[in-house]
């Protein structure tokens, strides 16, 4: 074909061009500093051939700039498309670092708009892949106008599309609330930094010395904060982790989660989960054995691993199908309830409930977390999250009590009264107001006082609660929960509880929102 | 466009920092010192997953695996593992030679509650996951963990005493 035409000649200096900013000189840059280049991440994240560039060749708007200089360069620092990853349609926008350090002027904002109001029509999940020194300050408040209308964005599709950020680089100042207002975010440790203010502000005002990584790394993030839901050590891990996570949500609200053939190697009956807890109520044991042997093998799936980890949350398989799960971890802090598992946990069960993944609740929680601490920081409106989101949320939802729930923790934790659909308990349960030993020394308070052996009678009075109240028979024959299980009939009884309310549908009374304690 | 350079090698770096080279494809032909062996990794209902190495079973079992971190069981004995590739090695090397010297971690009590158990000892060196004390709280016995590998270097945490929330109960040496 003759390509020689003055048209032609045109195109292909300009496809030339474009391939020639891309150089090799500034992928050592990134490479150098232990990073991939946004081309390079587009590449990992989208099946081979499938990414499609979209506005490859706009550049900055030609306006005069009065203080500093802009670089016209094709594509102002970010790349955005769309394409297929393990066969969906996904919507992406990967901000450059070596293009005037991934800055955000009114141009590559623009493109970040273009792309998001896509995806939301399509219903499709976006991903945003952040490398960026912020705001460009020569473009003014063009830029942060930039940054308004992607947060607009974030924000009016939130709920309707999965939204998730990958940090990969520095994202300071404005730049953290567009991560902040999505669904899920990922980090990559040592590489990736997210501050309001940086090192430098922190030294001008406060005269502390911090480093990056101990202000905004990735570990700091993940552990402390809890802004990053789940991080890895490398890019490539990291996006191989997105593109699996991917396989569990749906693309929209209104679909269903994607589902994959069931390998059957769980079994359905599994003697294993008898052993699990131990016979000593004050003995823990890790919660994430039990979900091993309850889901499809290997298809557990966490979110915010290490924050808060006294309350597990992730997603799984069951017979193939999706199921979000949310899990007291009786290993870390005895599985109590406070402030940041609380807020981990409604974040998590909203989600779901947003996006159509029926909810597992596992329960072993001795309470709330008592102190001076826990009160004064909002224990209570903090709580109140999680009771609101499962109380909120609409999806099949189904707890299986493994052995302590008491008092108020019982109630948030997705109880019957609360619209949970199915209630079942092992026999190992304890479910009462609160534990033996303090309903004992409430109780016989006087008596204990008087007795000559007080230890003898109080192990006898907690031995007659056990027996008389804090045990699972009770609740199973007032109606509380529906049924005592055996737990090796745990998978079988949630698939086919699961399976019985999948159609499960509940009409939601017209309003502008709740007012969700925040 | 450039694509992603072609990866012959992987490799396993163990939680105590040994490198094993496996060649790509992956095969059951595996060379030790210099010496070539064949294994071979099978399953059934009976013996579950295992290695099959001179006629004799030996059972093999992912307990976890995360991305590329994976802790697996092989003939009852556990071994924690990350699987990289020749680039994630290399970009190791780089991130990790801007880093300062060991630092030390301090071991702080997560909330109020009653020394139970103390395994650790000063001097003896600690594994990441391995238990520091034991501290009842919340009617449980909860077993504080390390967070790195590293060397005990105090314990401050002694047995049947009540320590209050952020108290310090031990210290170790990051290695």
């Amino acid at each position: 074909m003759d390509l020689s035409g003055k048209s032609y000649k045109a195109f292909l200096e300009r496809q030339e061009a474009l391939r020639k900013q891309y150089s090799a000189k500034q992928a050592e840059k990134q490479h150098s500093k232990g990073k991939l280049t946004a081309r390079e991440r587009i590449t990992l994240l989208f099946d081979k051939g499938t990414f499609e560039e979209i506005d490859a060749f706009v550049t900055p708007a030609n306006q005069p700039v009065e203080f500093g200089k802009v670089e016209r360069t094709y594509g102002d620092g970010v790349i955005v498309g769309h394409g297929k990853v393990n066969g969906r349609l996904i919507f992406a926008y990967a901000q450059d670092f070596t293009i005037m350090g991934g800055s955000l002027g009114y141009v590559h904002a623009k493109k970040i708009s273009k792309i998001q109001e896509m995806a939301l029509k399509m219903g499709s999940p976006i991903i945003g892949m952040m490398d960026s020194g912020g705001a460009r300050i020569q473009e003014g408040v063009a830029s942060l106008s930039g940054y308004a209308s992607i947060f607009h964005n974030i924000i009016s599709s939130s709920g309707i599309i999965p939204q998730i950020s990958v940090i990969m680089g520095p994202a300071a100042g404005g730049a953290v609330y567009s991560p902040a207002l999505t669904d899920f975010v990922f980090m990559v440790n040592h590489t990736s930094y997210m501050f309001v203010t940086g090192p430098n502000v922190v030294k001008e005002v406060l005269n502390e010395d911090v480093t990056f990584d101990e202000l905004g790394g990735a570990q700091i993030h993940a552990q402390k904060s809890g802004v990053a839901h789940m991080i890895y050590d490398d890019e490539e891990n990291t996006i191989l982790a997105l593109k699996k996570f991917l396989s569990y949500i749906p693309s929209n609200n209104v679909e269903n989660p994607p589902s994959i053939p069931d390998d059957n190697s769980t079994p359905d009956f599994n003697e294993k989960l008898r052993d699990i807890v131990p016979d000593d109520p004050n003995k823990a044991y890790d919660v994430k054995d039990i979900i091993q042997n309850i889901v499809d093998r290997n298809s557990f799936f966490e979110t915010a691993e290490l924050f808060a980890p006294n309350l597990v949350t992730g997603f799984a398989r069951l017979k193939g199908k999706t199921i979000g799960i949310v899990a007291n971890q009786p290993k870390v802090l005895a599985g109590v309830l406070d402030i940041d598992s609380s807020t981990k946990g409604a974040r998590f069960i909203r989600f779901c409930d947003a996006f159509n993944i029926p909810i597992l609740t596992l329960e072993d929680v001795p309470g709330f977390l008592p102190g001076v601490d826990q009160e004064h920081a909002g224990i209570i409106r903090h709580g109140a999250k999680l009771l609101f989101a499962y109380s909120e949320a609409t999806v099949p939802r189904i707890t299986i009590i493994l052995r302590k729930a008491y008092g108020g923790a019982f109630i948030v934790m997705n109880s019957k009264s609360l619209g949970g659909d199915f209630s079942f308990a092992w026999p190992t349960a304890e479910i009462a107001v609160m534990g033996p030993d303090g309903a004992v020394a409430i109780l016989y308070r006087k008596e204990l006082a008087d007795s000559k052996n007080p230890a003898e009678l109080k192990k006898e009075l907690v031995k007659k609660y056990r027996d008389k109240i804090a045990n699972p028979f009770i609740a199973d024959e007032l109606g509380y929960i529906d049924e005592v299980i055996d737990p090796a009939m745990t998978r079988q009884k949630i698939i086919s509880a699961f399976s019985a309310l999948s159609n499960k549908w509940v009409k939601v009374p017209s309003r502008k929102h709740g007012n969700m304690p925040l | 466009m450039n694509d992603t350079p072609k990866i012959d090698k992987l490799y396993a770096l163990s939680s105590e920092k040994k490198k094993f080279s496996f060649r790509l494809p992956l095969s059951n032909r595996i060379r030790i010192g210099k010496r070539n062996y064949v294994v071979q990794l099978k399953g059934d209902e009976k013996y579950g997953t295992y290695i099959l190495w001179k006629n004799r079973r030996y059972p093999v079992e992912i307990v976890r695996s995360r991305q590329n971190k994976y802790e697996i069981l092989f003939n009852d004995i556990s071994y924690t593992f990350t699987v990289e590739t020749p680039f994630s090695l290399q970009r190791m090397k780089v991130l990790s030679s801007g880093k300062g010297k060991a630092e030390k971690e301090l071991i702080k009590a997560p909330m109020p509650g009653k020394i139970i158990d103390v395994p650790a000892r000063e001097g003896s060196t600690i594994l990441r996951g391995e238990t520091v004390v034991i501290l009842e709280a919340m009617k449980m016995q909860n077993e504080i963990l390390s967070p790195v590998n590293g060397k005990i270097v105090r314990v401050n945490a002694k047995a049947g005493t009540n320590v209050m929330k952020d108290d310090v109960l031990a210290e170790i040496k990051v290695e």
